[in-house]
């Protein structure tokens, strides 16, 4: 039905001419309009600026007027030896931040659709939506602040039990999950918005037909709720996806600073790069990296949208 | 139909690069015209000013300097200074908050004097402490005029990386003759020589300003005396005696509350007080290479050499760890107050320099300590003191340049002269107002009128003009304790050499990804040495560190700066 829909309505479009047609969608162009400036002069307008990744810039003679180099600004990045590990740090944090992310927004947006109380629903959903304003910098001092080893709050409910104390600042291998436990602290009441927007615009009367049948509170969310959240759920997993080799730095730099005892775990490409170029202050090194991290993000986008599109057509990006 | 889709987008990014180009501009002039109507005052009093030039003019002929007035023929009289400028300096420091207001008295005093004299006035743009290398950098990388006087450095502000970045104007001995030409003069030839790269002037230095930089313990000297030390701490093993003692003696005092940042000054000073190495300045912030006192132009590591002496740094810093000398987590303590600690008394100790030695040794307002205990005093253990290895500070520790984007670097280089050299000029900005920020005593001391307030009526310390400080001119602080002040300057005028690499630059262009990875390293493992935080042994750690190092290629950076020396001077 739809479909056929569509298809009367592109034939009928063929017929007027690219004129015709803005005046007639004007307003829905409109609409786009400050999203298409944005993407121009942000991300379109600058992309020439990649040039500085190849030559050895000079501020007298600009972008364009330097030196050509080649690829000698990729060298520090392949030199350092710890290329793989950082991309594998990079990667694996992000991995988790995007699937337990996106899984427990899942969660407490199907939880908050299920309540009853009104009162208690908006409350709860403030709550969680309030870290996500919270600084990073504030967070990296709130999570010092509970628990470092001499003044830390954990620290001091453990010695009033009478028990040791706990040394996590020189201990790499407890950061792993402190650090996704923070990030999800902070993000899940945002993301979870999404859902609970996907999830009111499901059908009513898809629903009313699933209780009229006789189907109970979870049998609704297994067959209704998450069948519709779907394509919601690969969009954003997909767009998350593109930035998998981009690192979370505010959240990083500011809990993780510079203690190198816990770098092992927590090192990711941004942290190290802006520690390796902060001394001597090189763009050129800076925007090799950031090009080697946006070829990469390309790639896995174009891979995984390929996969997603042999499986499911209709869910792929492109 | 394509065609037409993609003129409309082109048009699109057209409109929206213009919009946008000219949204920037449009701010930027708006707030240069704000700052020419605040100046609409000081426009008046140009024509004026033109008068007296052209009267000075006249009196050049019978130049016999009777009159006040015009005494010193104008060395300014052919220049023209027909139009009103701003010339803008950019400083390192916060922008005053709480002095706000006499900060704005002096500086519009000051205008006064620079408007009268070449036509210009000054506006100042602080670099917050915060990052402030990265924000210097961008700063000068904008290349728009922003700034046209900056304060650098080359030992701890890019100032050699800039010049060779092109941030610098060259700087050509008739520029300086024609708009500097106090300062030009006061400048020895062979200190020029020292603010050259490639042939070229970039820097104008602070030659004529005594001071040491060189970095060392403060400490509470009668609680050494208490803890046996006799005579003060004279080693670092005097250190371990002393923290011991202060921890069993004042439970409550952590000996030295440090931040995670001082590694590197701990390194260099244990292998200054263990050897007879001179480091190189500004090729990495650890300074990692140099010669000896003995062998100045020979290139090595002490990093790499000095295996035995880094263990056992490795293991006394391990024993003060131990001992509870600074917090346990203090690789993530970003929050330290250390320094106004001790002048209250909560801490022991202080790792810095000598320069701050002669403020924390002094009986200011807010050293505290001397007034609730009578018998406070403050020791100074410099680093190298075991092996009396001290080196001066190098002329362009503090130097000022010009910015390549200035609009008038002529005009800049004139104030730059008044302020450095014109006694009224350098007062106000170095003082502040007199009777109001600080008073000159009979002996000629400087100390604060009736009614001053430190928090208010404090311009000394605010404006950090580091780039032009002449003795002749300084009025010393009549609360510091010049007696041992001077005595401990006498002690390095000693010992002392100068600093003997000032004309070398070194060029990293072929070794820069090298010395990012080494200062990587470095930061890493000497975190974890400088405060014993390391796992293992002292020798297993050393070891390791040692071996990235050279994995990281440390041999062919010393081999290209031995060459570079080699060039230079053989």
């Amino acid at each position: 039905m739809g479909k056929t829909k569509t298809k009367v309505k592109s034939n009928y479009n063929a017929s007027l001419t690219f004129f015709q047609k803005v005046k007639k969608y004007r307003v829905l162009l409109l609409m786009c309009l400050p999203a298409v400036l944005f993407f121009l002069a942000f991300s379109y307008a600058p992309m020439p600026g990649i040039w500085v990744a190849f030559v050895k810039y000079n501020y007298r003679d600009g972008i364009f007027g330097s030196k050509f180099i080649g690829l000698d600004n990729f060298e520090f990045l392949a030199t350092s030896g710890k290329l793989l590990s950082l991309t594998k740090n990079t990667i694996l944090y992000n991995l988790a931040f995007i699937i337990l992310g996106n899984f427990l927004a899942v969660f407490v947006a199907i939880l908050l659709n299920e309540m009853r109380s009104k009162w208690f629903k908006k409350v709860s959903q403030t709550i969680m939506f309030l870290p996500y304003f919270i600084s990073q910098v504030l967070v990296g001092i709130l999570v010092f602040n509970l628990l470092n080893y001499d003044t830390g709050f954990v620290n001091g409910i453990l010695t009033s039990l009478g028990l040791e104390r706990w040394q996590p600042y020189s201990d790499p291998n407890v950061w792993p999950p402190i650090m996704i436990i923070v990030y999800l602290w902070q993000q899940t009441g945002y993301n979870s918005v999404v859902y609970f927007a996907a999830i009111m615009g499901i059908d009513g009367e898809m629903m009313e037909a699933a209780k009229v049948d006789g189907a109970n509170g979870f049998q609704r969310i297994r067959y209704i709720i998450l069948p519709s959240l779907k394509p919601t759920i690969v969009i954003l997993l997909l767009f998350a996806l593109g930035g998998i080799v981009k690192g979370n730095f505010g959240l990083f730099y500011n809990i993780v600073g510079t203690n190198p005892i816990l770098y092992g775990t927590t090192d990711i490409i941004e942290t190290y790069v802006y520690r390796a170029t902060m001394t001597d202050f090189n763009f050129s090194t800076a925007s090799a990296v950031g090009l080697y991290q946006s070829v990469i993000g390309f790639i896995i986008v174009m891979t995984v949208n390929y996969i997603v599109k042999k499986i499911e057509p209709d869910y792929s990006l492109f | 139909m394509k065609k037409k889709v993609l003129a409309l987008l082109l048009t699109t990014t057209m409109i929206a690069g213009l919009t946008t180009g000219c949204g920037g501009k449009d701010s930027d002039s708006a707030s240069s015209s704000n700052t020419n109507d605040t100046s609409a005052s000081a426009d008046t009093s140009a024509p004026a000013s033109n008068d007296s030039a052209s009267a000075d003019n006249a009196s050049t002929d019978n130049a016999s300097g009777g009159d006040a007035a015009a005494s010193s023929d104008d060395p300014w009289a052919n220049v023209d200074t027909s139009e009103h400028v701003v010339i803008t300096y950019m400083t390192t420091g916060e922008t005053p908050t709480g002095t706000k207001e006499k900060y704005d008295e002096m500086m519009t005093e000051l205008n006064k004097i620079l408007t009268e004299k070449c036509n210009a006035e000054l506006q100042t743009y602080f670099i917050s402490w915060t990052d402030y290398l990265s924000n210097y950098n961008l700063t000068l990388a904008q290349m728009d005029g922003t700034v046209d006087l900056v304060g650098t450095a080359s030992d701890w502000l890019d100032a050699w990386p800039n010049s060779k970045n092109g941030a610098f104007l060259e700087l050509s001995e008739d520029m300086l003759k024609t708009y500097a030409p106090q300062t030009y003069a006061s400048v020895p030839a062979e200190n020029w020589e020292l603010c050259k790269y490639d042939g070229e002037i970039y820097l104008i230095p602070e030659d004529n300003y005594a001071q040491w930089t060189n970095h060392g313990f403060i400490y509470r000297l009668d609680w050494a005396k208490a803890a046996g030390l006799a005579d003060g701490v004279k080693s670092w093993e005097d250190l371990t005696t002393y923290f011991k003692y202060v921890k069993e003696t004042y439970p409550d005092i952590i000996p030295w509350d440090s931040d995670g940042t001082q590694y590197a000054q701990m390194a260099g000073g244990w292998i200054a007080s263990h050897s007879n190495y001179v480091p190189i300045d500004g090729i990495n912030s650890a300074a990692m290479w140099g010669g000896t006192r003995d062998d100045l132009y020979t290139v090595y590591s002490p990093f790499v050499t000095d295996t035995d002496s880094l263990v056992e740094f490795a293991k006394m810093m391990k024993e003060w760890d131990e001992i509870g000398v600074w917090q346990t987590d203090v690789l993530n303590n970003t929050s330290s107050t250390n320094r106004d600690d001790y002048r209250i008394g909560k801490v022991a100790a202080e790792q810095h320099h000598t320069q701050t030695w002669t403020d924390l040794v002094s009986h200011t307002p807010a050293n505290t300590i001397y007034d609730d205990d009578p018998n406070a005093e403050t020791g100074f253990f410099y680093f190298g003191q075991e092996t009396g290895n001290v080196t001066a500070l190098s002329i362009t520790h503090g130097a000022m340049a010009i910015s390549a984007g200035s609009k008038n670097p002529e005009r800049a280089l004139m104030v730059y002269d008044l302020l450095r050299n014109d006694p009224d000029c350098y007062k106000l900005f170095c003082y502040g107002i007199e009777g109001v920020s600080y008073e000159v005593t009979s002996d000629g001391l400087r100390t604060t009128p009736e009614g001053y307030n430190q928090d208010t009526d404090n311009i000394n310390g605010t404006t950090n003009f580091w780039w032009g400080r002449n003795d002749d001119l300084e009025i010393l602080d009549a609360t510091r304790d010049w007696d041992k002040i001077n005595a401990l300057y006498d002690e390095y005028d000693k010992i002392k050499i100068e600093y003997p690499y000032g004309q070398f630059v070194a060029e990293v262009d072929n070794i820069r990804s090298q010395i990012s990875n080494i200062n990587e390293i470095t930061t890493n493992y000497m975190k974890q040495i400088a405060f014993g935080k390391y796992s293992g042994t002292a020798e297993d750690i050393v070891a390791e560190y040692q071996s990235a190092l050279k994995a990281a290629g440390i041999d062919e950076v010393t081999a290209e700066l031995q060459r570079q020396f080699d060039a230079l001077y053989k």
